[in-house]
């Protein structure tokens, strides 16, 4: 085994190389760029290297430096993680020539497996199976209708020189056929000039399922089952999980042979991912591309299998052979992982960097049945640059079924707090409740299907609010009981201790008894008394304990008027009062709130670059509006609906403070 | 004696009556609670003890004799917020509009020389349309007589205004020489001559709402220390801030046990300041990081934003927090900002309420708007109210501390009782380029001289060992434990006495 590895990387990975090296007695030198100076990784590594600016182009990415940096700390080994130099061949063989070792595999099999055609031609020698297509010339009609039925229906009819959904079709029968390869030449002759087509199979229900697999330098290959990705944003993978709901011991094991079968033929000697695409009709399965390094998403398998991947890429890339075969390995339960990205889900996914105010990540450890990981390179007071992924961190939980690894996400989200920038985790948590979800019937079209309007958050269920209700009142009545321990106060006019309270949230009005005990309340609704069981105490922002013997976790914060609460998908705010301020509050109609769908506002300060719409102009959901230049980042600023503009407030050049209506549709 | 008892009870009913169901629909159809029960809501449930319920008007011109209502507009006493005593008046718009006579004026000056007398804090209800015309100058005296009592009263009782519907002409004086204003926005409005009036005289055309709207006041003049959504929302804040308040200048703020630990420290403070000198941060973060609970109360949110005021508490005792505000211009001092913040510490002198102060202050806001506005003398009112105040002041630079504004901001030479700083604190008469660029005149056609000058400047001034090496700061301490410091340096201070020199009052540049 080494001695000292370079890392050449930042953020969670780094940090999560770091804690295997750790364990395994390995010391770790880290390079950072300027902006990483004070990362956490760079605080736990025992060595670090400055390697430049801010910019990856000048600093993570230049090979001339990591060399530079392995030869000052004399570390024997580099570890790439992924993304930057991590599947870069010249990069593996630049370290190769200076007899450093590369964690991660041999040249050649990156080269092998980085280009997309070429790949899949190594795949098809390997008898892996890709998707089934013709790429020569289709003369006519009748060709294109035997090529089908060679293919078998569904069929993709596709311009070969097309792109952002334009000239394509996809035909269930021979009918069909008929009538959309005309038409799809006749489209792709007028948009592209180019009326050449070709057909392949079209995946019904496409889900995205890769095998991991990991090899040694001795020839031998295992895979490690699974993990399904379907859930994605813009190709963009939110939610991972290992095993997949979709796949029986028959397919899994179909799939892990070839992705084993191209392994071998590749030469592959680290860990590695065969990626397919598996249709949900009828479970048959298509080569997609091999990743050649460690996953974002690997933890989900390590939690499944017991196998520490990084520990095993060390190993082998150190010359040992792998110390299990296929047959040792078993799944054991279910993992879900969730990417907590800067993101505002609420105003179609902006991008929202910043300062980390407040960053308190769920428990991690065993809670009984259920594991719960948290893989993140961030400390509280920590920045979310622009200038790299604006991963915060990844949340994994572990349990013996599928359900119950859910259930484990769904509650360390609730109890996962950030503050000072937006984050997704309303939005995991609302999938974590979403039926189609819970059932497992996914596709890689499932968050484009199930918010097609995007995300605006969800309504509580029954139990939810109740929950939401007793949180509140329990709050203010600790609130309450303690005001009323104020110094100064009259002679014999203590105030009386009060249970009986209102929860007020919109419309609806929940009588509640509240009745404070030593670990809690007991919180009466009707003729109902549930036990609340909690050590939240002013001031923290997150109440977590039991409600009915059910663990629980809610976000709250005092507002002017009541409290802030968040729970799963669902953000309201609940007001407080005693019976008679009910009474009152019930006077004071509720304000109708001004209609701000139909305006577009700058989320940030900065300076308009440039608007992109007139007066009159028809605008589309997502279309891109005006670019508002903030911290030297041009952002593009879209619509949030389908409309017309009926005003436009700014002109290019302009200075706007953040929410400043920029364009109002009509 | 049952017949005495049920002709008390018919009184009261009629009292509580006010201008009866119909006025009270339309107020409610406005969005706004009636007097009383504003009154139910501000106060402990049940603590209310009216005054003067069966008092009516003397007037006997222009038919107002067969026109009388019990209460007469206004509705007085005093009762309970969390236990303490409060003095309370709340204007009636179901009669006669809230207008105020003689008799209202009484009503009013009765619970306010009860509430200096008793020392207890005195809450005004503004919801009504000004002086009643039909008694002439009755009606002048009684503005006057309040008026009065407003200014013995002040800084010997804590007197907050909070206006809920019309308020204009006579009736805005009151308020405007109270301690702390307030209004609800879309239902209130607030000024000294109407539309109307306006348009008359200047021919501008101008909505209420546009001339002295919530917002307005809140935003743009400063008139008022913060804006509601709506009357609950209002009395329940008007709460919270009485819980800061002491009842007179004679006592101690009030205390109360807080689940905060006063050792707690924050790691993350030590990343609040950027690397970049030029980069802004939020100095809320700070305040609601070192506060008890992260409970502030902040006073004039919308005004002034380059300067933080309000209220929270260490280890459950309540100070007052001012801190610049680097996110909006910088944090400099301007006319808005300087006013707004003398004014807070001049409060908190009065009321025994400990000055803590954040510093990241670059200095005095330049140009023209500012010298002819008369920066000046509103800058100086800072710095008076800093080197009068005699609670105990402690103060932390966290970065930028330039100039006069450095003086002004609670340093040593105003008899700060505590000065910390950061780590990252620069005191110096000014940043490194400007100081460099007066300095070394003259080598300011040679770029690399300049940055090698400027560079010998930062190393030298651009952190807190000069001041702290000529005592002027006390201790340069880790973010993180700014808490527990300012714990501990409050503690001693408790008992901090200070002698002045006898005077009728000071002349502070108004």
């Amino acid at each position: 085994m080494f001695e000292k590895i370079l890392i050449a990387n930042r953020g969670e990975i780094a940090v999560r190389i770091i804690k295997t090296c750790r364990r395994l007695g390995v010391k770790t030198v880290v390079v950072y760029s300027e902006a990483d100076r004070d990362s956490m990784a760079v605080e736990m590594a025992d060595e670090s290297v400055f390697i430049g600016p801010p910019p990856a182009a000048q600093s993570y990415l230049v090979a001339d430096k990591i060399v530079d940096a392995v030869k000052k700390t004399g570390a024997q080994a580099v570890h790439p993680g992924f993304g930057f130099l991590s599947e870069k061949p010249e990069f593996a063989q630049r370290l190769a020539d200076e007899k450093i070792v590369f964690i991660g595999p041999n040249p050649h099999a990156i080269h092998a497996m980085g280009d997309k055609i070429e790949s899949k031609k190594t795949a098809a020698q390997a008898k892996v199976s890709t998707v089934p297509g013709y790429l020569g010339e289709i003369e006519d009609v009748k060709h294109a209708a035997q090529i089908a039925e060679e293919i078998g229906y569904p069929v993709m009819i596709k311009a070969s020189a097309g792109g952002g959904g334009k000239g394509i079709r996809v035909a269930f029968d021979k009918k069909e056929l008929q009538e959309g390869f005309p038409a799809v030449r006749a489209e792709a002759k007028n948009a592209f000039g180019d009326d050449r087509v070709f057909i392949e199979k079209f995946v019904l229900n496409p889900r995205h399922i890769e095998i991991q697999v990991l090899g040694d330098k001795h020839g031998n290959v295992v895979h490690l089952f699974e993990r399904e990705c379907s859930i994605q944003r813009r190709n963009q993978k939110v939610i991972e999980e290992a095993p997949s709901p979709l796949l029986d011991a028959k397919t899994r094991a179909a799939m892990g042979e070839q992705a084993v079968q191209l392994a071998k033929a590749v030469g592959y000697d680290s860990a590695g991912t065969v990626e397919f695409v598996a249709s949900g009709a009828d479970k048959s399965f298509y080569f997609l591309e091999m990743n050649t390094r460690l996953q974002v998403e690997h933890p989900v398998t390590e939690m499944i299998t017991g196998i520490d991947l990084v520990e095993q890429m060390l190993r082998v890339a150190a010359g040992e052979k792998l110390p299990f075969a296929q047959k040792d390995l078993k799944i054991n339960g279910w993992a879900i992982e969730s990417r907590i990205y800067a993101e505002d889900p609420y105003r179609n996914f902006l991008p929202s960097i910043g300062r980390l105010k407040r960053y308190r990540p769920p428990q991690e450890g065993d809670f009984g049945k259920t594991k719960v990981r948290n893989d993140a390179g961030v400390r509280e007071g920590d920045e979310i640059s622009m200038f790299y992924d604006p991963m915060i961190s990844k949340l994994i939980t572990h349990g013996p079924s599928r359900l119950e690894a859910i259930d484990a996400q769904a509650r360390a989200l609730d109890g996962f707090l950030i503050e000072g920038i937006q984050d997704n985790i309303p939005f995991l948590g609302a999938v974590m409740e979403e039926a189609r979800f819970r059932s497992g019937n996914i596709t890689t079209g499932y968050i484009k299907e199930q918010f097609p309007q995007g995300f605006q958050g969800v309504e509580p269920r029954a139990e939810q609010a109740e929950l939401l209700a007793a949180c509140a009142a329990y709050a203010h009545a600790v609130q309450t009981a303690r005001a009323r321990q104020i110094s100064g106060q009259m002679n014999g006019h203590g105030v009386a201790a009060t249970t009986d309270w209102v929860v007020i949230v919109g419309e609806t009005r929940t009588p509640v008894a509240v009745h404070l005990t030593d670990g809690g309340a007991d919180v009466t609704f009707g003729d109902r008394t549930v036990s609340l069981q909690t050590d939240w105490r002013p001031g923290k922002p997150v109440i977590e304990g039991e409600f009915g013997g059910e663990a629980f976790a809610v976000k709250i914060a005092p507002k002017p008027e009541g409290y802030g609460l968040k729970l799963r998908g669902v953000a309201t705010t609940a007001l407080v009062a005693t019976p008679r301020g009910a009474q009152l509050r019930k006077l004071i109609p509720e304000k109708v709130a001004a209609d701000t769908s139909k305006m577009i506002a700058s989320p940030m300060p900065g300076l308009v670059v440039s608007i992109d719409v007139v007066a009159g102009q028809e605008v589309k959901s997502g279309e891109g509006v005006a670019i508002v230049e903030a911290m030297k980042m041009q952002n593009i600023i879209r619509a949030e609906r389908d409309g017309v503009v009926a005003k436009v407030n700014f002109a290019a050049g302009a200075s706007v403070a953040a929410d400043e209506v920029l364009i109002e549709l009509a | 004696m049952k017949e005495i008892i049920d002709a008390l009870e018919a009184k009261r009913a009629a009292a509580r009556a006010g201008g009866g169901e119909r006025r009270r629909e339309a107020q409610h159809a406005k969005g706004k609670l009636t007097a009383r029960e504003r009154i139910e809501l501000l106060l402990d449930e049940g603590s209310f003890e009216e005054f003067d319920m069966f008092v009516e008007h003397r007037c006997a011109d222009f038919g107002m004799q067969d026109q009388k209502v019990p209460g007469d507009g206004v509705v007085t006493g005093w009762g309970t917020i969390n236990g303490r005593l409060v003095y309370v008046f709340s204007k009636d718009f179901t009669v006669f509009g809230g207008s105020l006579s003689m008799a209202h004026a009484e009503k009013i000056v009765k619970v306010q020389d009860k509430a200096l007398q008793n020392g207890a804090p005195c809450i005004g209800i503004f919801d009504a349309g000004g002086a009643r015309i039909q008694e002439g100058v009755d009606s002048l005296a009684g503005y006057a007589e309040i008026f009065m009592r407003n200014i013995w009263g002040s800084g010997v009782i804590p007197q907050i205004s909070v206006i809920m519907g019309p308020c204009a002409g006579g009736d805005v004086y009151s308020p405007a020489m109270t301690d702390f204003i307030f209004m609800v926005k879309d239902t209130s409005y607030m000024f000294v001559t109407g539309p109307d009036v306006v348009k008359t005289v200047t021919n501008e055309n101008v909505t209420a709402e546009e001339l002295g709207g919530a917002r307005v006041h809140a935003g743009k003049s400063g008139v008022v220390d913060g804006a509601y959504e709506n009357d609950f929302e209002t009395l329940i804040q008007m709460r919270r801030l009485v819980d800061f308040l002491p009842g007179s200048n004679r006592e101690a703020p009030p205390t109360r046990p807080t689940f905060d630990d006063p050792n707690r420290e924050e790691p993350s403070l030590d990343t609040l300041i950027p690397d970049n000198p030029n980069k802004p941060y939020d100095m809320k973060e700070l305040i609601e990081k070192v506060a008890d609970e992260g409970d502030f109360f902040e006073i004039g949110k919308d005004f002034g934003k380059n300067i933080i005021t309000g209220f929270g508490r260490l280890d459950g005792s309540p100070v007052g927090f001012v801190a610049n505000q680097p996110m909006t211009l910088a944090g400099v001092l301007d006319i808005d900002a300087s006013r707004k913040a003398a004014r807070f510490v001049r409060f908190c002198d009065a009321f025994n309420i400990p000055i803590v102060t954040f510093v990241d202050v670059p200095g005095f806001l330049p140009g023209t708007k500012q010298e002819y506005g008369g920066l000046i003398k509103h800058g100086a009112k800072l710095l008076f109210a800093y080197g009068e105040a005699t609670v105990p002041k402690v103060t932390v630079v966290t970065r930028k501390a330039y100039g006069g504004a450095y003086d002004v901001m609670g340093s040593k030479h105003l008899r700060g009782d505590v000065n910390y700083a950061w780590p990252t604190a620069e005191i110096a008469v000014m940043g490194a380029k400007g100081a460099v660029e007066i300095i070394f005149r003259a080598d300011i056609g040679d770029p690399e001289k300049i940055a090698a000058r400027e560079k010998e400047y930062k190393d030298r001034f651009a952190n807190p060992f000069v001041a702290a090496s000529r005592g002027y700061l006390d201790d340069v301490i880790m973010p993180r434990e700014t808490r527990k410091r300012l714990i501990r340096a409050l503690k001693a201070l408790k008992n901090k006495k200070v002698e002045t020199h006898w005077k009728k009052h000071d002349n502070i540049p108004l």
